[in-house]
C-alpha cells in the first residue's frame, strides 16, 4: 500500500514538529508593517477631506455644522484597513496601527471622531472659499454625509438642504 | 500585427456588416457589427477561425449611445489576440440571436445577460433564470441604468419556485444542497442517478450574489474598485484587482512603470503558490486524508507571511491602483523572500516525491472526473483543468501582461485529464511560480511605483484583460466612464466556465467520486457567487419528492428547494 | 439459595461491574491518546489527553433534538449500542479472566458483536434522512464482508482449541497445537482488517465526514450522541482486547499486576497503530474498501481450512 510514500508523509509531519500557537491563550503580536486599524490625530488634521473621498468603504464621513467647525467621523465598521486614507493624508495625520483585536459589542467603540476648528481668513473672517476638496465631494454624482445617522447619501439621491435625506439601507 | 490581420480576415468575409473597428493595440480588437450579423460573425470566429470563447457581456449603454451593447469576448491564444465582437441593439425590446448552440460555453453568460440587463437571447435552448432569485419580478433588470443599486423592486413573489428539469428516464434525483452541513456557502446540485452512476446534473446557484458590478458602476471610483475587486474572492483576490486595473489601463492607454509590473507579477505568483497548496489541502480533506491537509497548510504558511511582509495583510493585499501598485519590495524584503522561497521549494519537492508514490491517494483520483480536449474546447474550460487534459493554454504566455513577457517559465500540461493529472499539474506549476518569482526579484528595475494621473480618464473606452488566476483565466471587461467610475465592469472568473463543464465531467461516474471531481476544478465559490457541494451518496438511492425532502430535513430548512429566496442584491 | 451460590453470584456481578467500569473509563483515554498522536503527525498540538471525557460530559448536558423519523427507535438504538458493547466487554478477558466467560461461548460473543453493528444500522434507519440511509447502506455492505472475517478468526481459534468455550478460545488458541501457519495467516489478516473493525480511515466509509456527514449518526445530538460515541470508543477497546486475547497471548498469563499491565500495554500499542494508520491514509471509496475486505475474507477462509488440516 505504497508504504514508503506513507512513511515519507508521516516523516514530513513529525519532522516539522508542532507549529500551532497557543494564541489566544498567549499573545501573538503581528509583525511590523501589518495593516491594522488606522489612528486619526486631530492635532495634525487640517480637515481637507482627502481621507473621506478616498475611503473605498465610505466609512469616513465629513460635515460642517457651522462655518468654523468641521466634524470628521471615522466609523470603523466596514473599514478594511486598506490604508488609502493614510496614503492620501497630506499632513500624515493618520497612521496605520497594528491593532486587530477589535471585537466589541458596541459599535461606538470603533469610532474616532474629530472636531476641528477651521481657521478663517484674517481679513474677511470667512473660511476659505470653494471649491475646497470637501466641496468637490458634493459635486454631482458624489455625496452628502449624514453624520447623525452615520451614513453617506449619494448626491444624486440626496435631499435639498433642509429636507431629510431619503432612507438608505446601509448594513451595519 | 495580429489584430490587424484578424480584422482584415473578418472584413474580407463580412464587409459591410462590420460597422466599426477599434484596434487600440496589436493584441486587442473590438469590432462593432450590425445586430443581425452578430451571430454569423461569431459563428465564423468561434468556428472556422477557432477562437476560444471567453464571455458574453450585456450592457445598458442608453444614457450614452441610446442603445444596448452586447459583446462576445473571444481569445485567439496562438495569435495572442484578445477582443470582442459587439453589436448595439435598439433600446426597446433588445434581442440578439443566441450563440449557445454553436458555443455551448455561452450558455450561462447569455442567461445572465437576460436576467440582469434584459437582452433576450433568441433561440437559447434553456432560457430559465440563472442569477436572479426566483421571486424577483419579471421585466425588472438590475443592471439597467435606470435601476438604483439599492432598490428593492415591487412585486417580489416569495411563493414562486424555480422550474427544475425532469430527470431522464430511469433516473432518480439526489439533491445536494442548497444547505448542507458540508457546504460553506449555498449551492444546489441536482444529480440524476441511475443505480450508482450519475447520469446528469442540474445546477442552481448565485445564492450569494453580491451586486459587485452594480456597486462599481454606481457608487465607487476607479481607485476604490480594486479594494472591492480583491474581495470578490478570498483566494484569488489579487488576480481580480490586477485584471481590473489592467483592463482600465488598457482602455485608457496607460503604461505603468516597469517596477510596478514586476511587483504585480511577484504577488500574482505568490498568490498562485498559496492557492495551489490550499487546494491540495482541501482535495486531501475531501478524500479523508487530513494529515496531508494539515501539512500542506503548514507548508503554505511562509507564503502568507511573505505576503503580509510585503503588503501588510495575508490575503487582501490592497496592491493595485489604476496606474501602478501601492507596495514596494525593499532590499530586506527581497532577501527574506529569497530565503522563504528556498525553504518552500525544499518542502514542495519533498511533498511532490511523497505524494507521487502514494497509491492510496491515486486510487481515489485516477480515472475520476475525466475531461477530454473536445469538452475543454466546447465548454471553454480554462486553467489546470484544461492543461491537465492536454490543452495547452495559459494567459501568461498567450496574452502576456505585467512582467510575464520578460520572465521564462514552462507551461505544465498532462494528458489523462483526470483528477490526478490536475493535482500533478498544480504541483508542478508551483515550482514554476517559484522560478518566476526568483527571476522577478533578479530583474526588478528601480523606479516609481505608480503613474501620476492628474487628468480624468477618457470615457467610453473599452478595455479587456485576461489574467491567469490559479484556477484559470480571469477576464475583466471595462467600459470607462465619467464621474471617475466605469460605465460597465464585467468580471468573468475561471470557475464560471469550469462549473459549466461539471455535468459532462461527472457523467457516468460513481456518486462517490462526485466531491473530488467537483473539488478538482478548484471551484472558487466567491468568484462565481456560488459554492461547491461536497456531498456523496452511493449505493442506496431513493426517490424523494421536493416536499418529502423538506419534511425530512430539520425544520424544513435543510433542503431549501429551489435557490435562494431572499436578498435582492444586484451586481 | 446457599451461601456459596450467593457469593459466587455476587462475585460475578462485581466482576461484570469491574469490567464495565474498566472499559468505560479507559476507552475515552485511549481516544484522547489517538487524537493527540494524530495531531502530532499533523504538526498540531492536539487536544488535552482528557478531552474525550470533556466531550462526553458536554454532550450529556446538551439539548437532545429529536429530529429523525422514529425517535423512539432512535432512543432504543442508542441505549442498545452501548449496552451490547458493554455486555461484550463482560465476556472478554481484560488482563484477568472474564466474569461472564462461562456464561456463553464464541457464538454468543459473535452475536453480541453483530448486535452492536446492527445498532448502527438501526440508528441510521430510524433517523431516516438521506445521509443516514447512505451511511446505513455502506455500513451494511461493510458488515456483510467484515463480520465473517471476525467469525472465521474465532473459528480458527476454536478449531485449534477444539472447543467453543470462551476461556479456551480467547487464550491464544490459534497458536495452540504447534500449528503456526494458520495462526500467523489469521494474525496478518486480522491486523490488516483491524482498521476496518475500528472504523477508522482508510476504512471509515460509513461515516465519511466530508462526504455524508457522519452517516447513520447524522441525526443524533446530546445524550444519544454521547451514548453512541462512548459505544464507539468502547468498541475499539473491546476489539483490541479480543485481538490481544486471540493472537498475542504471551505475557498475559503472568500473575497480577504484571500480566494485567502487559495485556493493556499490548492493547495500547494496537490502538496507537490504528491512530498512525488513520493519520497517514486517505479514505477508500466503498467499492474499493469492499474489494479489499473480500480479499482478506478469502485469505481467512484459507486459514481456517489450514487450521482444520492441523497446520
Amino acid at each position: 500500500m505504497s508504504l514508503s510514500s506513507k512513511l515519507k508523509e508521516a516523516w514530513i509531519g513529525l519532522s516539522a514538529g508542532t507549529v500551532t500557537l497557543p494564541y489566544p491563550l498567549a499573545p501573538h503580536p503581528p509583525r511590523p508593517g501589518f495593516r491594522g486599524r488606522p489612528v486619526f490625530d486631530a492635532a495634525r488634521c487640517i480637515g481637507c477631506g482627502g481621507c473621506a473621498s478616498n475611503c473605498p468603504a465610505r466609512e469616513i464621513l465629513i460635515h460642517d455644522p457651522c462655518q468654523e467647525l468641521r466634524v470628521i467621523r471615522y466609523l470603523g465598521r466596514r473599514c478594511t484597513s486598506c490604508g488609502r486614507c493614510v496614503e492620501v493624508c497630506p499632513e500624515k495625520a493618520i497612521t496605520m496601527s497594528e491593532s486587530f483585536e477589535l471585537a466589541t459589542d458596541r459599535l461606538s467603540d470603533l469610532e474616532q471622531r474629530l472636531t476641528l476648528f477651521m481657521g478663517s481668513c484674517q481679513r474677511c473672517g470667512r473660511c476659505f472659499a470653494a471649491p475646497t476638496p470637501l466641496d468637490a465631494l458634493k459635486l454631482t454624482g458624489y455625496r452628502v454625509d449624514d453624520l447623525e445617522a452615520g451614513r453617506w447619501v449619494c448626491a444624486s439621491r440626496s435631499a435639498p438642504p433642509g429636507e431629510p435625506a431619503p432612507d438608505v439601507e446601509i448594513e451595519l | 500585427m495580429p489584430s490587424r490581420i484578424l480584422l482584415s480576415k473578418l472584413a474580407t468575409r463580412f464587409g459591410p456588416a462590420i460597422e466599426r473597428a477599434d484596434l487600440p493595440d496589436s493584441d486587442r480588437l473590438f469590432v462593432y457589427v450590425a445586430p443581425a450579423a452578430l451571430r454569423e460573425v461569431s459563428s465564423h470566429l468561434f468556428g472556422e477561425l477557432n477562437a476560444r470563447y471567453v464571455i458574453t457581456v450585456g450592457a445598458d449603454d442608453r444614457p450614452f449611445s441610446g442603445k444596448y451593447l452586447v459583446a462576445h469576448d473571444f481569445a485567439l491564444d496562438r495569435e495572442h489576440v484578445l477582443g470582442s465582437v459587439m453589436a448595439l441593439l435598439p433600446p426597446d425590446a433588445p434581442r440578439v440571436d443566441t450563440i449557445s448552440d454553436l458555443v455551448p460555453g455561452a450558455n450561462w453568460a447569455e442567461r445572465e445577460m437576460r436576467d440582469l440587463v434584459g437582452i433576450e437571447p433568441v433561440g437559447h435552448r434553456d432560457p430559465r433564470r440563472l442569477v436572479l432569485p426566483d421571486g424577483w419580478p419579471e421585466g425588472v433588470h438590475p443592471l439597467r441604468k435606470d435601476f438604483p443599486y439599492d432598490k428593492v423592486p415591487e412585486g417580489y413573489d416569495p411563493g414562486r419556485r424555480f422550474a427544475f428539469q425532469d430527470p431522464p428516464a430511469g433516473c432518480t434525483v439526489v439533491p445536494l444542497g442548497p444547505f448542507h452541513p458540508a457546504l460553506d456557502e449555498p449551492a444546489h446540485f441536482r444529480l440524476f442517478v441511475e443505480g450508482e452512476r450519475v447520469r446528469g446534473c442540474e445546477y442552481r446557484g448565485f445564492m450569494v450574489h453580491r451586486g459587485i458590478e452594480k456597486l462599481a458602476e454606481s457608487v465607487l471610483g476607479y481607485d476604490d474598485i480594486p479594494t472591492l475587486a480583491e474581495r470578490i474572492c478570498g483566494i484569488c483576490g489579487c488576480v481580480h484587482s490586477v485584471a481590473y486595473a489592467q483592463a482600465v489601463e488598457s482602455a485608457a492607454c496607460l503604461e505603468i512603470p516597469r517596477r510596478a509590473e514586476y511587483i504585480r507579477t511577484t504577488l500574482l505568483e505568490l498568490e498562485r503558490l498559496h492557492s495551489h497548496l490550499l487546494w491540495l489541502g482541501l482535495a486531501c480533506h475531501l478524500v479523508g486524508f487530513d494529515t496531508l491537509f494539515m501539512q500542506s497548510f503548514r507548508i503554505r504558511e511562509p507564503v502568507m507571511w511573505m505576503a503580509e511582509r510585503i503588503t501588510g495583510n495575508r490575503k487582501t493585499y490592497g496592491l493595485c491602483l489604476v496606474g501602478g501598485v501601492r507596495w514596494d519590495i525593499t532590499p530586506e524584503v527581497r532577501s527574506e523572500l529569497r530565503q522563504a522561497l528556498a525553504t518552500l521549494e525544499g518542502e514542495w519537492r519533498t511533498l511532490l516525491s511523497a505524494v507521487g508514490g502514494d497509491r492510496n491517494l491515486k486510487a481515489r483520483t485516477r480515472g475520476v472526473g475525466v475531461t477530454s480536449p473536445a469538452l475543454v474546447r466546447q465548454m471553454g474550460l480554462v486553467g489546470p483543468v484544461a492543461r491537465a487534459a492536454g490543452v495547452d493554454i495559459d494567459c501568461r504566455r498567450d496574452h502576456p501582461y505585467a512582467a510575464y513577457d520578460r520572465v521564462e517559465f514552462d507551461v505544465v500540461t498532462a494528458q489523462e485529464g483526470d483528477v490526478w493529472a490536475r493535482l500533478w499539474v498544480r504541483l508542478e506549476e508551483g515550482l514554476q511560480s517559484i522560478r518566476i518569482i526568483r527571476q522577478c526579484l533578479e530583474k526588478m528595475e528601480p523606479g516609481p511605483l505608480r503613474l501620476d494621473l492628474n487628468d480624468a480618464l477618457p470615457p467610453g473606452r473599452i478595455g479587456v484583460s485576461s489574467v491567469e488566476a490559479p484556477r484559470g483565466e480571469s477576464h475583466h471587461f471595462v467600459v470607462t466612464g465619467d464621474e471617475n467610475r466605469p460605465r460597465r465592469w464585467r468580471v468573468r472568473a475561471p470557475t464560471y466556465q469550469n462549473l459549466q463543464g461539471i455535468p459532462a465531467m461527472i457523467q457516468d461516474q460513481r456518486l462517490a467520486d462526485m466531491p473530488i471531481s467537483l473539488g478538482s476544478i478548484d471551484p472558487c465559490f466567491s468568484c462565481t457567487d456560488r459554492l461547491e457541494t461536497v456531498d456523496l451518496s452511493s449505493g442506496a438511492v431513493r426517490t424523494y419528492g421536493e416536499a418529502e425532502l423538506r419534511a425530512l430535513a430539520r425544520g424544513g430548512s435543510r433542503e431549501g428547494g429551489a435557490g435562494g429566496r431572499e436578498g435582492s442584491y444586484e451586481r | 439459595m446457599s451461601a456459596e451460590l450467593l457469593s459466587a453470584a455476587l462475585l460475578v456481578v462485581l466482576g461484570a461491574l469491574a469490567n464495565v467500569a474498566l472499559v468505560l473509563l479507559s476507552a475515552p483515554f485511549f481516544q484522547g491518546v489517538q487524537r493527540r498522536l494524530t495531531a502530532r503527525v499533523q504538526s498540531r498540538r492536539g487536544p488535552p489527553l482528557l478531552q474525550p471525557y470533556f466531550d462526553l460530559l458536554k454532550l450529556l448536558g446538551k439539548e437532545d433534538l429529536e429530529s429523525g423519523e422514529a425517535p423512539a427507535v432512535q432512543r432504543v438504538a442508542a441505549y442498545l449500542a452501548l449496552a451490547s458493547i458493554l455486555a461484550t466487554a463482560c465476556l472478554v478477558p481484560l488482563g484477568f479472566p472474564a466474569p461472564l466467560g462461562s456464561a456463553g461461548d464464541v457464538l454468543l460473543l459473535l452475536y453480541l458483536l453483530l448486535l452492536s453493528g446492527v445498532c448502527t444500522l438501526l440508528a441510521g434507519a430510524a433517523a431516516g434522512s438521506t445521509y443516514s440511509w447512505v451511511g446505513v447502506s455502506r455500513e451494511m455492505m461493510s458488515m456483510m464482508v467484515l463480520e465473517p472475517i471476525l467469525a472465521v478468526a474465532l473459528c480458527v481459534g476454536a478449531v485449534h482449541a477444539r472447543s467453543f468455550r470462551l476461556e479456551a478460545v480467547l487464550d491464544g488458541s490459534p497458536w495452540l497445537s504447534g500449528a503456526p501457519v494458520s495462526g500467523g495467516l489469521m494474525l496478518v489478516v486480522m491486523l490488516l482488517a483491524f482498521q476496518a473493525f475500528a472504523g477508522r480511515v482508510p476504512f471509515d466509509v460509513a461515516e465519511a465526514e466530508t462526504e455524508i456527514m457522519d452517516g447513520p449518526l447524522s441525526e443524533y445530538s446530546g445524550q444519544k450522541l454521547a451514548l453512541f460515541r462512548l459505544a464507539q470508543m468502547v468498541k475499539l477497546v473491546v476489539y483490541a482486547a479480543l485481538f490481544v486475547g486471540l493472537f498475542v497471548p504471551w505475557g498475559s498469563g503472568w500473575p497480577f499486576p504484571l500480566g494485567f499491565l502487559f495485556f493493556w500495554a499490548k492493547a495500547f500499542a494496537l490502538v496507537v497503530l490504528v491512530a498512525l494508520v488513520a493519520a497517514t491514509h486517505a479514505r477508500y471509496r466503498v467499492d474499493q474498501a469492499i474489494r479489499r475486505y473480500s480479499v482478506l475474507l478469502a485469505f481467512s477462509l484459507g486459514a481456517v481450512v489450514l487450521a482444520a488440516l492441523g497446520r
